[in-house]
């Protein structure tokens, strides 16, 4: 029995140390190539001349959409220059688990990073400002002129432009026309509206329909606020980044308005987005304001086609703000980790800054709005949707989509958002003013990013 | 009054036992039905097991995911329980002026958080070449200070005269480890495995940050991507949960004997 034990060990760690070894050498050339790093990458360059095939590896995070939309480009590469020697792989990661390995790979001086990396509007400052060494410019290259202005004034950092604008969180009123022409409503009625004539309309359709007019996460409200934030053209911050959360006379009207939503009954609480997504499934609200990839959410119950329909975003009072506003949107940046950029950048603008086909592609198959204004012209943007009685949908979107206000986001967009988030729903139970939750939100900001 | 006692006693641990089993039967029962039934709160079993699972194929290799954790944790739980097990019984029966301040200076590393450590490491392992390898993983685990602290309180019960005792006869030191330490300790090895495996079935920090490529990518890693998505899909999640938690609960199950003895430091 014993000798059985023995016998037994010595095999199982010998077959072990086998494994390892086999391990540790298949790694090292895996390592060298697929990690792209600045070691690795020179030892290729100089071997390989000229006919080896390169590879270029992009982070993105979701696998039904932006992943998706990197793999169409690649094909969509492959056919317009059949001879590039270029693979392009698609490394697809949660977001923050990407940002989580970006900010690894960055403060250990630019190892093992990617060659172009998916990154959100909201969080790009930060990565820009601290680290803009490892991020390459491509104003030299690209034409940001045709692409949305809002989008381009986001990836702008000391005068150099960044990465390549993706899609757009253009934001829209989805709202079912049945409850609404129950109540007595037709499409006009809901286009270029204010936020005060939604709650109007709001109050009437509930007592028509009995059904709540919109649909918001109970507990976290910053979407919608953003959202007519941005409407307006203001932000938490400046220009410069400096906060301005104080005597944002716009912030204000905002948290004034959800108030006002929410002391007229009119939106339905939900505990989290996926109860917000049964909402608009089970028919228990009449509209919900969001980007266009809601349309993903709204499609998934085939029992509502022909319900649905889209309007531009309510406008706020303030004379500035426009019945066009954004929510959340990424998009793709080069990170400068050694390698020679040429056939990137040839492909980012073979593709990203030039093919209107591939956006009617992406449009149709993914839902991703793109920001390069000339693929507005595309088919895809033309074709009416059944499933929203024959609305051109997309269409609506693109031409809300030059009418955003630009706004410089800062470093701070989570932060900010928890923040104004926790100080509203003291003002909300009538707890405190509006003053003094904005007074509150700044000073708690302040003592967490100081 | 006994009866009553021993009734409100029973009906009470039912009430927790159906509490701490509800999560599982939802997860199941989710795995059966689509995202908006689920997102709707349906409660029982619908018919769309096979179409969850399909589609989870079709977003991303999830059996690489399992064979990449699988292949990680078979080789890695073994040399960390006998690392861990050699180094606690050192520590416990070799005696030195040195060995309990050496110890205690691996118990303060239980207090250092691993998100401290992070870069350094990662820097290292850039360095010697290992990184986007499985290897990265399994070296960075081996030594847990837990497990050789846990190892060390078991073998205190092992008494010295079986060691030496075995000496006398002429054992070599590795054969007594073997032969004498380790057969009473079967347990205490249970409940090691089970711990480490646990530990390493579910790590997460530490691969996302070394592998790279899609092709080494672990469970962990997997489910976080697909739950990140713009559009949710619960019963793809759901499906891919129940893959990843049967052989934790496979192991548990066969195992679960030996775990609790082994934690309350039974040594016969």
């Amino acid at each position: 029995m014993k000798k059985r034990l023995g016998l037994l060990l010595a095999t199982g760690m010998l077959s072990f140390s086998m494994i390892l070894a086999g391990c540790g050498n298949s790694s090292k050339e895996s390592g060298a190539n697929g990690a792209g790093g600045a070691s690795g990458a020179a030892e290729t360059n100089d071997e390989a001349a000229t006919e080896e095939t390169q590879k270029i590896t992009v982070w993105a995070w979701d696998d039904n959409f932006n992943v998706a939309v990197m793999k169409t480009a690649a094909e969509y590469y492959k056919k317009l220059n059949p001879d590039a020697n270029v693979e392009i792989e698609v490394i697809s990661n949660s977001k923050e688990d990407i940002y989580k390995k970006l900010q690894t790979g960055l403060a250990s001086g630019g190892k093992s990073l990617p060659d172009i990396c998916l990154i959100e509007d909201y969080s790009i400052y930060q990565y820009l400002n601290s680290y803009s060494k490892y991020f390459y410019p491509l104003n030299d290259d690209v034409d940001y002129s045709q692409f949305s202005p809002y989008k381009v004034e986001v990836m702008t950092y000391n005068d150099k432009a960044y990465g390549i604008p993706f899609d757009a969180g253009v934001t829209g009123l989805f709202y079912r026309a049945d409850y609404l022409e129950q109540a007595g409503f037709t499409a006009a009625d809901l286009e270029d509206i204010t936020w005060d004539r939604f709650i109007e309309i709001g109050k009437q359709v509930e007592e028509q329909t009995g059904v709540k007019m919109t649909v918001a996460n109970g507990t976290n409200y910053s979407s919608l606020f953003r959202t007519m934030m941005q409407s307006a053209g203001a932000w938490y911050c400046d220009s410069n980044g400096e906060l301005t959360i104080t005597n944002n006379e716009v912030l204000k009207e905002s948290l004034e308005t959800i108030k006002k939503m929410r002391d007229a009954g009119i939106i339905l609480e939900c505990a989290d987005d996926s109860t917000l997504a049964g909402a608009i499934n089970d028919g228990t609200t009449a509209s919900v304001i969001n980007a266009a990839w809601r349309v993903s959410t709204i499609k998934a119950e085939p029992e509502q086609s022909g319900k649905w329909a889209v309007a531009s975003t309510p406008r706020l009072n303030n004379a500035n703000s426009v019945n066009a506003s954004n929510t959340g949107g990424s998009s793709w940046y080069v990170l400068d980790n050694g390698q020679d950029k040429g056939a990137i950048v040839d492909f980012l603008k073979a593709v990203y800054a030039g093919d209107i086909d591939f956006y009617s592609d992406i449009l149709v198959n993914q839902g991703a709005v793109g920001t390069y204004l000339p693929a507005q012209e595309g088919k895809a943007y033309q074709t009416e949707d059944e499933f929203f009685g024959g609305q051109k949908v997309f269409a609506e979107f693109a031409s809300w989509l030059p009418e955003v206000p630009s706004v410089m986001y800062g470093k701070n967009v989570p932060e900010s958002n928890t923040a104004v988030n926790t100080a509203l729903f003291s003002y909300l139970q009538g707890d405190i003013t509006v003053e003094e939750a904005l007074t509150q939100a700044e000073d708690q900001l302040k003592n967490q990013i100081q | 009054m006994r009866k009553i006692k021993l009734l409100l006693k029973h009906a009470f641990l039912m009430i927790s036992s159906l509490i701490c089993l509800f999560p599982f039967y939802w997860m199941v029962v989710g795995a059966t039905n689509l995202s908006k039934d689920i997102t709707k709160g349906t409660l029982w079993f619908g018919a769309e097991f096979m179409n969850n699972f399909r589609a989870v194929q079709e977003t991303a290799d999830i059996f690489q995911a399992v064979l990449n954790t699988a292949t990680i944790t078979i080789v890695q739980v073994p040399l960390a329980l006998l690392i861990c097990s050699m180094a606690g019984y050192g520590f416990e029966k070799y005696p030195s002026k040195t060995r309990n301040k050496l110890f205690n200076v691996f118990l303060l590393t239980m207090m250092i958080p691993f998100a401290a450590i992070m870069i350094p490491l990662f820097n290292f392992v850039f360095d010697v070449g290992l990184i986007d390898t499985k290897m990265s993983v399994i070296v960075a685990a081996l030594s847990n200070t837990f497990l050789i602290f846990f190892f060390r309180q078991s073998f205190k019960a092992l008494p010295n005269e079986m060691i030496e005792a075995a000496r006398i006869d002429g054992a070599s030191e590795i054969g007594i480890f073997f032969r004498i330490a380790m057969p009473p300790m079967k347990s205490t090895f249970a409940a090691g495995f089970i711990y480490a495996f646990m530990k390493e079935w579910n790590n997460y920090l530490w691969p996302l940050l070394t592998l790279q490529s899609s092709e080494n990518r672990t469970l962990t890693l997997f489910l976080s991507s697909i739950s990140s998505a713009y559009y949710v899909d619960y019963g793809q999640i759901l499906v891919s949960v129940v893959i990843a938690t049967l052989p934790t609960i496979l192991i548990f199950m066969t195992m679960q004997k030996h775990f609790v003895s082994g934690i309350l430091g039974a040594s016969k």
